[in-house]
């Protein structure tokens, strides 16, 4: 396989090390605007790892660059924080599968529209592939099999990952969200909404707010006969009452824990049923694990189309792909015993 | 001056006492106390 990963921050460069010691990698391109960080990271993993930078003063030129230099390969893998439209349209057109981790509610909407030109051009094109969107979406398509009918799906998540990831945590909490309800979407003021979510031990329960996420739309796309959705964010006070300024502070290089937790509502032989679904990780590892994995499945066909979509549209054998995170370290948990309570 | 600043006083001390109040009555709903996480297992991951 080749491959180019674009943005070697916290989720890029574990993509990079998942996808060299899966094997089978003949090259593995590592491209950043700051050419000594993609230097650095192609140094540390060694062959076939090679560091480059496509930066230009002109984002037309910086995409043709990049275009130039998905000719050949198999898989790109976008974990920069921005552009991913550009770079994606740039490397279908190359003829590469491309794996997106983008978690920007524009940006998952914006990579769900070019669907045809992906299907177009016979690739798939895996967005919002990280630990939520992501592995949240993968959860919801599991979960899904042991329901006979689905109606509603709410996804919460706790923790950032790298800068970046924290940055867009800011602007997420500063942004309206939008939820799924009787079949339209309606605006949620970021901040607003609290809930009360339980997380895989030991994070527990956290309060949970609406914010500009992306799972809503993504989950749509796998269950549009779903009539309620919604995504909540765990938030702090001063996160959420520092929200309209610029970050006090600058991010973490790398987040603490962090926590995923899907709830399915539906029926099951008709009993109202729910299933929570949730894991425990750091985001970035799990996000570079699961990209590196969606990549892996692209590039193997083993996706149940091409085209533009989530996990939980792209994705049949849940339990194959839940079975492979497993073993490389992301593990799924279910809650059980108690009944749920999340309205 | 005096009025002014005795006033401020009055205000912020009634909206301590309010805050307190409303802190102090919570919420009567408990949190779940059984129930737990265990990993996805077996053939199915149920």
């Amino acid at each position: 396989m080749r491959a180019l990963v674009l943005g070697v921050g916290a989720v890029g460069s574990r993509v990079a090390r998942q996808l060299l010691s899966g094997g089978s990698v003949e090259e593995l391109l590592l491209v950043d605007d700051d050419l000594s960080v993609a230097e650095e990271a192609a140094h540390s993993l060694g062959p076939p790892a090679e560091a480059l930078t496509v930066n230009a003063l002109r984002q037309e030129t910086r995409v043709e660059r990049f275009r130039e230099r998905c000719a050949g390969l198999d898989l790109v893998v976008l974990t920069a924080p921005t552009d991913h439209r550009a770079f994606a349209e740039a490397a279908l057109s190359s003829g590469c599968h491309v794996v997106s981790t983008s978690d920007d509610l524009e940006t998952v909407q914006e990579l769900l529209a070019l669907d045809p030109v992906a299907t177009n051009a016979n690739r798939s094109l895996v967005v919002g592939a990280g630990f939520s969107p992501g592995l949240t979406c993968l959860l919801a398509r599991h979960g899904a099999s042991q329901l006979d009918v689905i109606d509603e799906i709410h996804v919460a998540k706790f923790g950032t990952g790298g800068p970046a990831c924290a940055r867009q945590h800011h602007k997420a909490l500063r942004s309206d969200g939008l939820d799924w309800r009787n079949q339209r979407w309606e605006k949620r003021r970021g901040g607003s909404g609290r809930a009360l979510c339980w997380f895989p031990d030991p994070v527990g329960g956290l309060d949970c707010y609406e914010a500009a996420l992306a799972d809503p739309v993504l989950m749509l796309a796998g269950f549009p006969e779903v009539v309620r959705s919604s995504a909540r964010v765990a938030a702090t006070r001063r996160d959420r009452s520092t929200k309209w300024l610029p970050m006090l502070r600058r991010p973490h290089p790398e987040g603490m824990i962090g926590a995923i937790r899907v709830e399915l509502r539906g029926w099951q032989k008709e009993v109202r049923s729910a299933i929570v679904l949730g894991a425990l990780d750091r985001p970035a590892a799990a996000a570079g694990t699961v990209a590196a994995l969606a990549g892996r499945w692209a590039v193997d066909g083993r996706f149940t189309r091409t085209g533009s979509g989530g996990l939980s549209v792209v994705v049949g054998d849940t339990i194959a792909m839940l079975d492979e995170l497993a073993a490389l370290g992301v593990r799924a948990a279910v809650f059980e015993g108690a009944r749920s309570d999340f309205v | 001056m005096l009025l002014t600043l005795r006033r401020s006083i009055i205000a912020v001390a009634a909206a301590g006492l309010a805050a307190a109040f409303v802190r102090s009555r919570g919420n009567p709903d408990t949190p779940p106390q059984d129930g737990g996480w265990r990993e996805l297992t077996g053939p199915e991951l149920k």
